[in-house]
């Protein structure tokens, strides 16, 4: 075929693309559904974190999507940098959602948030947890508890577990604000209880080889090691000082609080102690669901992550919330019918004043957006012999 | 003593990698003088070859989800061929993102343009099939060897005495051939000048597929070598060693292949000596050095200056 006759023919279907893509642009959402916002990170280094949030987002979809009011999950990828989430939190803006989970990391939140703040959307924190998230904004929520709860829990089931304990070595990603803020928090609970801290080293959540660190912290003899970094960095760095002939207790903080370490660290992850914002055993509904959902084409005893929990946890709380304002809407109105702005500013103010029955138990907020749980466990990590399988092992 | 030769083993087996690395920019360069940004991509893919290659299984995210190889190769072998395997794709990057631009005598500044391309689409071609997650290589991969072992009263884990001992081998294999083969001549040959190089009947674009092939194993190997020491920290993991081995290039002198093991050596004793609170800053001092270096030597610790062709 020559180039001139080819050309109407490519004319002809470009122009029914683009009238098409139009036509599907144009096309409104069905009248009642609502469309809530997710993003996390699904490309970089913090998308082991970001897998786990998806899965409990698509969880909860399956789950609630359906039921009214209904919602439409739009997920976009904030990749691992402040840059990428922008972008993300933009296209969600522009997308008119109703709110938005996420993002993954809390060096993002502060980049973002206060773009949904200024949009007056209300956002929702699924794994944000250093301290200073829901003073951003007024729009500005999370439910993943705040690391100086979090984190002098592990430490306190240390020292109880092996009382020696005297010289504490840590370990932080200097370049992640919420490791740098977690291990600030260790640091003070280590000195507060009378420890000595030995040796401060700083790592980057890019390093992959921890040798001369260890080697520097190993020369200090500590008693126990605390460790603020994310999945990949930390479970290396557990791998490697256990290599490296290091037998004592390994506190490790919550950015490594997920299964996705156990392939990195392998049997060495044996014995870490981990603070727990979720508990499988919780008997209520919420979690039911979030069990038995996350166990179809899994094992069938295998445990969500935490994030993964706590994302489930993160669109429940809004289509609880959504669910009263609707309810409490004058006959014949409907949320869609709302100004975009009133029914954002009705969620996020019946959110605040709510109770929730999730996977991690009983949550409400302050009326500043923060979160407040009840049940906190540390968890030991148990790997198998060879290595291949672990699981979260709560302590009591 | 035992203080400084703990630092000097860390510094050697840390710079080991980078040089093992770098040896695979070198080696393009030194035929096309371009730098190829794909490299990152195929040691990555190097990795994730010896990883399936041993049996492993893909986890639950992807396409792949739980795919796994009918076979289990010993670690050895799944290795060398991790390594062909890079070399193919190496091969392909260069018929796809250098070959083109070349054939159609474009600026050879654009083919960095076109490999970064293409290590971007591979990495991401990596979490689309595989999923973002780690995978290790178990660490009963090298069966009957210690976690590590004490030298002269310093602890160094087995497998980056492994990683020191293999860079020493390619380095001197690698050189043997340069220097003493007729295939190895004929590639210094094309570095000197490839229109020469073909006039003199040396067939330039087969060495260019020489350089990319060996450039692609040696990535393959480096990466399942790092995959076993520290386990294949998701599809991302090849970026630093990426950035850190363009730097060891520099310093040791583009295009040349002791430059590029002694540049390794020296970045990895340099962050070694970078006293214990300031650890989190031994990059700032690995760079800083290669600044100072070049402002005194430009062309590099063993790079030659070029004379300006008339």
């Amino acid at each position: 075929m020559n180039r001139r006759r080819l050309r109407p023919w490519l004319i002809g279907v470009l122009g029914s693309l683009a009238a098409g893509t139009t036509l599907v642009g144009c096309s409104r959402q069905p009248s009642d559904v609502l469309q809530l916002g997710g993003a996390i990170a699904l490309t970089g280094n913090a998308s082991l974190l970001g897998q786990d949030a998806r899965t409990g987002l698509e969880i909860a979809q399956q789950h609630y999507g359906q039921q009214q009011p209904q919602l439409k999950l739009v997920i976009e990828d904030t990749g691992s940098d402040e840059a990428s989430a922008t972008q993300a939190f933009r296209r969600l803006i522009n997308n008119r959602v109703v709110a938005i989970l996420g993002p993954s990391l809390s060096q993002q939140g502060f980049a973002v948030m206060p773009m949904a703040e200024r949009a007056g959307i209300p956002v929702i924190g699924i794994s944000t947890t250093a301290p200073g998230i829901p003073e951003i904004g007024r729009f500005v929520t999370r439910v993943a508890s705040p690391v100086t709860v979090i984190a002098p829990r592990s430490l306190a089931k240390a020292i109880e577990l092996t009382p020696r304990i005297k010289r504490v070595a840590v370990f932080f990603a200097q370049d992640d604000v919420f490791c740098s803020s977690e291990s600030t928090i260790f640091q003070k609970a280590i000195g507060a209880k009378g420890l000595e801290l030995v040796s401060l080293q700083r790592t980057s959540i890019s390093d992959t080889d921890f040798q001369i660190p260890i080697s520097n912290a190993l020369r200090s003899r500590p008693d126990l090691i605390v460790i603020s970094a994310l999945p990949s960095d930390g479970g290396n760095l557990v791998r490697q000082l256990r290599e490296l002939g290091y037998t004592g207790p390994i506190v490790a903080g919550n950015g490594m609080n997920t299964p996705n370490i156990f392939p990195v660290c392998q049997k060495h992850c044996d014995g870490l102690l981990i603070t727990q914002a979720y508990n499988p055993a919780r008997k209520n509904p919420s979690n039911t669901v979030l069990l038995q959902q996350f166990r179809r084409g899994r094992s069938a005893d295998a445990v969500p992550p935490q994030v993964t929990a706590q994302a489930f946890s993160a669109y429940q709380v809004v289509h609880e919330a959504l669910a009263r304002v609707k309810a409490n809407l004058p006959k014949g109105t409907t949320l869609i019918s709302l100004p975009e702005s009133d029914l954002r500013q009705q969620l996020l103010s019946t959110l605040l004043a709510m109770q929730f029955q999730t996977p991690l138990g009983e949550i409400r907020f302050t009326p500043e957006g923060e979160v407040i749980q009840k049940d906190f466990s540390v968890a030991r990590v148990s790997m198998s012999p060879d290595g291949r399988g672990g699981r979260f092992v709560l302590l009591k | 003593m035992a203080d400084l030769i703990q630092l000097l083993l860390n510094g050697l087996s840390t710079g080991a990698v980078y040089a093992l690395f770098a040896l695979g920019y070198t080696l393009v360069f030194s035929v096309l003088g371009v730098i190829n940004f794909a490299h990152g991509a195929v040691f990555t893919l190097g990795a994730y070859f010896t990883f399936l290659l041993i049996g492993g299984a893909v986890g639950a995210n992807g396409l792949l989800a739980g795919f796994q190889l009918p076979f289990a190769l010993p670690f050895w072998l799944a290795l060398l061929l991790a390594g062909v395997a890079a070399a193919v794709v190496s091969l392909l990057i260069e018929h796809i993102a250098f070959r083109p631009l070349r054939e159609r005598g474009a600026d050879p500044l654009l083919a960095l343009i076109t490999s970064l391309g293409a290590g971007v689409v591979l990495v991401n071609l990596i979490q689309l099939l595989v999923g973002a997650e780690s995978y290790a290589i178990p660490t009963s991969a090298l069966a009957g060897l210690p976690a590590a072992i004490r030298l002269f009263g310093a602890q160094v884990r087995t497998v980056q005495l492994l990683l020191l001992a293999v860079a020493a081998v390619l380095l001197v294999a690698l050189s043997l051939w340069i220097d003493g083969s007729r295939s190895g001549k004929a590639l210094r040959a094309v570095a000197e000048d490839a229109s020469t190089a073909q006039l003199l009947g040396i067939p330039s674009g087969r060495m260019i597929q020489i350089a990319f092939g060996l450039s692609g194993f040696l990535a393959g190997i480096a990466g399942g070598l790092v995959g076993l020491s520290v386990s294949i920290a998701g599809p991302y993991f090849g970026i630093g060693y990426g950035l850190k081995g363009l730097g060891v290039l520099v310093l040791g002198g583009l295009g040349s292949v002791p430059g590029a093991v002694l540049g390794g050596l020296i970045i990895g004793i340099a962050e070694a000596c970078v006293p214990a609170e300031l650890s989190g800053y031994r990059d700032v001092v690995a760079y800083g050095f290669l600044f100072v270096v070049l402002l005194l030597r430009p062309q590099g610790l063993l790079g030659r200056v070029l004379p300006t062709k008339v």
